[in-house]
């Protein structure tokens, strides 16, 4: 079963491209509007030769890694005390459902304001992004938890932050899952929009150079790219946590 | 040591909106390494009330007292075994029974020796390693009963511990508690809506009224232990139980 489901994806892809590549062949549209799949593989490339992408890469994980940091333990923080204080989930509560739905590329200017064309304005806007779904999801999370479990640690002493660490963090913990994999979803497009806007440094700002060099094939590539480390961490990273969470947890 | 006293505790709960009196005042007092059970009627508070003794739960009046000293939290002195035991999904068997002692700071390979003894005593050695959901319904209460032993408390606070279990399994563990009760001189405090339960296990049985509750009567059970379920003498003291309850179900 395992075999033929990759099978199937290796043929649709290989389809993808040959239509691609037929289409080009075709000359339905100019070369510098639609390139072929071949030049878009060369500029890769040349891409991974000259370093550049990796460069790239690197730059953009960084602040990847350092923003969705922030957002989780910020989250964490938020939405624990959102479940467990009856005030802070009646004030900060409201206002965190309408930052939420802010767009993280909306942040940008006041970020460009606050932090001028640095690095620390693209982590702002990344780390921004995410932290209100991992709030809301570990809320949620912390919410749901069996008040047996609580009323069990309280019984045998835990108080404070000894149950936050040994009983609210673990039960809760399949809901953060869900927060951390959200998080890490707009802190993705957050990094790729502000590099796009901040036009400085990683694959954001690949991709505009390639606009701004009337580089079609370059623009294409570097959306593979983004795409392909998405469909990686998503598949390597935030699957993997999360059968492994779900079955410890016997919920699978 | 281990004498609880319960004087003149009342609890009012909400129910559409009104006060509804729980418990009317309910004394009751039991010595060092007594086994009591208390039946009621469904809905009559008993379990509120075993929770007040654990502290889970404040009275709105009367008082707590162990050992003469008034009680107002939860403390290590008085463990509560749940209903549906409350194990901890994410931790394994041993890391379970541990948990008290961990929170209480105790150096890892004291909890070791511990923990050992008591998995040992509840034939669960060979699930040490085991998750919860690995567990049938009856092993799981035995590791309920582990931790909550562990942790040498004066007092063991039963909450319908054995209400989900099979009938096999259910006698067995009955006969398990007397030798557990026997060889640790707990005080039990025990919660049952079963009649024969109570009569197994019981040195006295209390049986609260219907709402707002109070102990209607207190029978002494003198009679050889191990006691088994299908012993035939047990059943003059089962009726006993089913008279002075038989009034109570069913409301006014």
């Amino acid at each position: 079963m395992k075999g033929s489901l990759f099978g199937k994806k290796i043929i649709f892809y290989i389809a993808i491209i040959l239509v691609w590549q037929a289409i080009d062949t075709a000359n339905v549209w100019p070369d510098n509007i639609f390139p072929s799949p071949i030049e878009v593989a060369e500029d890769l490339v040349y891409g991974i030769s000259d370093g550049s992408l990796f460069y790239g890469i690197g730059t953009s994980m960084l602040r990847l890694i350092i923003g969705l940091s922030i957002a989780i333990s910020g989250g964490l923080i938020l939405g624990i005390f959102m479940a467990r204080v009856e005030t802070v989930n009646q004030t900060i509560g409201s206002l965190v459902l309408g930052l939420q739905s802010i767009p993280s590329i909306a942040w940008v200017p006041l970020a460009i304001l606050w932090f001028g064309l640095t690095d620390s304005g693209i982590i702002f806007v990344t780390a921004i992004g995410a932290i209100f779904a991992v709030t809301i999801n570990t809320y949620t999370g912390v919410k749901n938890i069996d008040p047996s479990y609580i009323e069990a640690a309280r019984n045998m002493g835990a108080k404070g932050s000894q149950l936050v660490t040994t009983v609210l963090i673990p039960a809760a913990f399949p809901y953060m899952i869900s927060g951390f994999k959200q998080g890490w979803a707009f802190a993705w497009r957050g990094v790729i929009g502000a590099e796009l806007l901040f036009s400085f440094l990683g694959l954001g700002f690949l991709l505009n150079v390639g606009r701004q060099l009337n580089d079609v094939s370059q623009v294409i590539a570097m959306m593979l790219v983004i795409m392909g480390i998405g469909i990686l961490i998503d598949g390597f990273v935030f699957k993997k946590l999360e059968y492994k969470v779900m079955s410890r947890w016997g919920l699978r | 040591m281990g004498k609880l006293e319960a004087k003149n505790v009342e609890k009012f709960f909400e129910h559409d909106g009104k006060p509804l009196k729980a418990l009317g005042g309910v004394n009751l007092t039991v010595e060092d390494g007594e086994f009591i059970c208390v039946v009621g009627p469904s809905g009559c508070g008993k379990s509120t009330f075993l929770r007040i003794l654990a502290g889970l739960e404040k009275p709105d009046g009367g008082e707590i007292l162990l050992d003469g000293k008034k009680l107002d939290d939860t403390g290590p002195d008085r463990i509560m075994v749940f209903q549906e035991g409350a194990l901890f999904p994410w931790l394994t068997v041993k890391d379970n029974v541990e948990y008290g002692l961990k929170i209480a700071g105790i150096p890892k390979e004291e909890r070791n020796d511990i923990s050992k003894r008591y998995l040992d005593m509840m034939q669960l050695t060979q699930f040490a390693n085991s998750y919860t959901y690995q567990l049938s319904t009856g092993m799981k209460q035995r590791v309920a009963i582990a931790r909550a032993l562990v942790m040498d408390p004066d007092v063991l606070l039963m909450d319908e511990p054995f209400a989900a279990l099979d009938t096999q399994t259910r006698d067995l563990l009955l006969v398990e508690m007397q030798l557990i009760w026997q060889k640790t001189k707990k005080t039990i405090i025990f919660v049952t809506h079963n009649v024969p339960e109570a009569a197994v296990l019981g040195s006295r049985v209390a049986v609260f009224s219907h709402r707002p509750s109070i102990v209607k009567k207190i029978l002494d059970i003198n009679y050889k232990r191990p006691r088994v379920s299908e012993d035939e003498n047990l059943i003059e003291y089962q009726q006993k139980i089913l008279s002075e309850l038989r009034p109570e179900v069913g409301g006014n």
